[in-house]
């Protein structure tokens, strides 16, 4: 039991990327515009979080900043896709790179090489009063820091947003038939805009997020593909904030599984168990049609005059 | 009309796509509480002048008023705040929305923005539906509903919204007869209950059924402007087609201009445009044998059909869709693989053999489906018509496509088959349906195919463009092609087939003479009157 407690304690914090960058990815995605810079942006979302809260000495403003930074990226691509309608993919592949080496910069110019690298605080714990004295529950759900709290009322807000409001209504239109929505006078252009600013600005936090939780330092290697794991993620939970959480719960069990498999030295190799989410994501796609639905219109760009779309 | 201010006016419209101008100074004044047919053949201009006034797209040039009031209409929301409300030919839907979540799209709701509550507007959406006998169920999945109560849907998106001018796009065209008369009644309804309608249509029998007044569209121009009472189809029918030559016509047109008898009857369309062409000759240019073909579920679909057909023979093969017409056209073509059987090409067998082998045949298929099967939407005009061609020695230079000379041959089809395109580089996707159809047939000609299998060739098609199809078909026939005509309209396949015989569930079951057709016989066949199981 004791065990088990640890196990979710560890998992729900590992979540929290996951869970942050997809549920940003979603939000973009259903609104039609298709991110997949999510890498580049959790990598700057990272150097710029730890380089400010180093410098500023406070996690909350690094927070703030790679949200506002990464937004700015998808500014960007919600500008280049809906008003200049250059290709979601090739754009989003750019600033992939573009933002992958903005971060290795920032950091190399903000601290250099040095054999002792700058540390900031871990966030704190923030013990929920009351619940967190449930024997095993408190521990598990109830003892983490803000972050993890935050992702998971974001979720119930996003899909309230999404299925439970009138403006969700039109959002959602904006993804599966833009030139229904369009003819309705929903604004998709800036639904798109606004949609894709957000979402980016969520993968920068789950960037931040990084140092901020585990080491307490930045390395160009330490968001370590889980942006491209998001991907695999949105397509996992069918594009809907709900099962999102249960895709990100998954992989990030697998993170914890295959750190400790590491640790613990026993018969499976963790690359294998790193593998498994990527075919668990397969084995959806392949076999769950109905469940693996996406925005119809995901990805691909609405011109009014045109007759070819829609 | 009436005294007071039209409902609607539109004033000297221009719009350009590129060197294409599609509206020329079009006008067009509807009256308060009509139903108004804005008549015209495909390109004439009439959907895109119903665009300009739905805000999709700018106008060039022109003014817009309604009621009297000037209004500028940039979007498609400016076009509600207006008033008008838009039936196009595509629904637009959002497939995975209810019926009441597609109407209540786009509009502010009731209640606090932080809840959706459906409740009312799913109220109104069934009163609505009853009073103006438009019969849906609000709370089904838009996508699980036949096209015939989506267009309801449609409709009733504009109804909700209090539209005062309500534009359809071609509405009959996906409806059965019985849904017809039920759409015309609500529109009639509509019209009582204040509304103006404005049919846009390339039928003039529905015009006349339907409308009050119309208003006759050619080249992005108003050619008139009729009342129902002061005019008739014949009359129409002469001021659509346009009896003044104008350069760019085709031939077709010339000869479609002497035909104002009855221009619902494609019998006299085709009668007036019979060229002589000499006895069908050499009986076996074309044999099948025993084709039997299996469908995409894996039914067999054609079960051992047989014919022979002699150089430049009509065949025409009639029935209800989905009686195998399909599989037999592909197998036919070499598109599918048969189950079993022979086709063979002036001598030649060509079951199993590659695509290359069939194309060298001079075997040429009009797909039933042109923009799915016949065109790659994305691809420009030119590309699209070199394929199929693209080992001729006319445009190819050391191994590879010579694009200069593709593109100049594509401007000559452009020229001779008078699409309406922005040259070759244009995007097929782009063209309306007729001009589509256009380059299909352009394509499939500058083969000089020996078998051409036309699978629906006019269906949605103007008369124009009608005309066009078959004079092309007869001059392939003068040159010795065979042609096997697969249609669903009866009158065509009477009128240019030489031979008719009728496919029921996968087998042919009647077979006619030219001259020797009996229709009521052969609806009988086709229906499987007289066939066991």
């Amino acid at each position: 039991m004791n065990e088990i407690a640890e196990f979710v304690a560890l998992v729900l914090p590992a979540m929290v990327p996951f869970v942050l960058a997809a549920q940003g990815t979603v939000l973009s995605g259903r609104a039609g515009v298709f991110n997949v810079s999510q890498e580049g942006l959790m990598v700057l979302g990272a150097a710029v979080g730890f380089l400010v809260s180093y410098s500023v000495g406070s996690n909350a403003v690094g927070v703030f900043v790679a949200a506002a930074v990464a937004g700015l990226f998808g500014l960007i691509l919600g500008v280049m896709t809906t008003n200049w309608r250059l290709d979601q993919f090739i754009v989003g592949l750019a600033l992939y790179f573009a933002a992958l080496g903005l971060a290795s910069l920032l950091y190399r110019v903000a601290v250099g090489t040095t054999l002792e690298p700058p540390l900031i605080p871990t966030l704190e714990s923030y013990p929920i009063p009351l619940l967190s004295k449930i024997p095993y529950l408190g521990e598990m759900f109830f003892d983490h820091d803000l972050l993890v709290y935050t992702a998971f009322v974001l979720s119930g807000l996003l899909f309230w947003f999404m299925y439970r409001t009138n403006a969700g209504l039109r959002f959602r239109a904006c993804g599966e038939n833009p030139r229904s929505a369009d003819s309705l006078g929903v604004n998709v252009a800036r639904t798109r805009i606004v949609a894709s600013v957000l979402g980016a600005s969520l993968v920068g936090v789950a960037g931040a997020y990084l140092p901020m939780v585990y080491t307490g330092t930045f390395t160009e290697g330490m968001v370590a593909g889980r942006g491209w794991l998001v991907i695999a993620l949105a397509f996992l939970g069918g594009w809907r904030p709900q099962y999102i959480l249960a895709g990100a719960a998954f992989f990030a069990g697998m993170e914890v599984l295959a750190l400790r498999a590491q640790v613990a030295g026993i018969g499976i190799p963790h690359q294998f168990v790193l593998m498994l989410p990527y075919i668990a994501t397969l084995v959806v796609m392949m076999f769950a049609f109905r469940w693996a639905r996406q925005p119809r219109f995901l990805g691909q760009n609405y011109d009014r005059e045109s007759r070819l779309a829609g | 009309m009436s005294q007071s201010a039209p409902r609607l006016s539109m004033r000297g419209i221009v719009k350009e796509f590129g060197p294409v101008r599609a509206l020329d100074r079009a006008e067009l004044e509807v009256a308060p509480r009509e139903i108004h047919g804005l008549l015209g053949g495909n390109g004439a201009g009439k959907t895109t002048l119903m665009n300009v006034l739905y805000g999709l797209y700018r106008a060039d040039a022109g003014t817009i008023a309604i009621d009297g009031a000037e209004v500028v209409i940039a979007s498609p929301k400016d076009a509600i705040d207006a008033g008008v409300g838009m039936v196009h030919q595509s629904f637009l839907q959002i497939d995975s929305y209810t019926v009441t979540e597609n109407i209540v799209l786009g509009t502010k709701l009731p209640g606090p923005a932080w809840r959706l509550d459906l409740s009312d507007p799913r109220e109104q959406v069934a009163e609505l539906s009853s009073r103006f006998g438009l019969h849906v169920d609000p709370e089904a999945i838009v996508e699980d509903l036949p096209v015939g109560v989506r267009q309801r849907v449609e409709i009733l998106k504009a109804l909700y919204r209090g539209v005062g001018t309500l534009i359809l796009d071609e509405p009959t065209t996906n409806l059965t007869p019985g849904e017809v008369d039920e759409l015309f009644r609500s529109m009639r309804t509509m019209v009582d209950e204040g509304l103006s309608v404005i049919l846009i249509t390339h039928k003039i029998r529905e015009t006349m059924a339907a409308c009050d007044r119309m208003t006759v569209m050619r080249d992005g121009r108003r050619i008139a402007t009729v009342r129902r009472e002061e005019t008739d189809a014949e009359a129409l029918a002469a001021i659509m087609v346009g009896r003044d030559i104008d350069e760019g016509v085709p031939e077709a047109a010339v000869i479609a201009t002497g035909v104002v008898e009855d221009l619902e009857n494609v019998a006299d369309v085709v009668e007036s445009a019979e060229p002589l062409r000499p006895d069908p000759v050499d009986s076996g240019a074309v044999r099948i044998e025993d084709l039997r073909v299996r469908n995409d579920h894996g039914v067999e679909a054609v079960r051992g059909l047989s014919l022979s057909m002699s150089r430049g023979e009509i065949l025409g093969v009639a029935g209800v869709a989905g009686n195998g017409q399909v599989e037999f056209a592909e197998a036919v073509a070499g598109v599918r693989q048969p189950e079993s059987g022979r086709v063979s090409i002036r001598g030649t067998d060509l079951v199993g053999r590659p695509t290359r082998e069939w194309l060298a045949a001079k075997v040429a298929y009009v797909p039933e489906d042109r923009d799915g099967d016949g065109v790659l939407p994305t691809m420009t005009v030119a590309e699209n018509l070199v394929l199929g061609s693209q080992r001729s020695a006319d445009i190819r230079r050391g191994g590879l496509i010579d694009w200069k000379a593709a593109r100049q041959k594509a401007a000559e089809a452009i020229a001779t088959y008078s699409i309406r395109a922005n040259g070759p580089n244009a995007l097929a996707g782009d063209l309306s349906g007729g001009n589509i159809q256009r380059v299909i047939l352009a394509r499939a000609f500058a083969h000089e195919p020996s078998l051409l299998i036309l699978h629906n060739p006019t269906r949605g098609l103007d008369l124009r463009s009608t005309q066009f199809v078959y004079e092309q078909v007869h001059a392939a026939t003068a040159a010795g092609c065979s042609v096997l005509l697969l249609s669903e309209d009866l009158d065509e396949l009477v009128a240019l087939s030489d031979r008719l015989v009728t496919i029921y569930n996968g087998e042919f079951v009647g077979e006619w003479a030219r001259g020797a057709v009996d229709q009521v016989a052969v609806g009988q066949s086709m229906a499987g009157v007289g066939v066991e199981r």
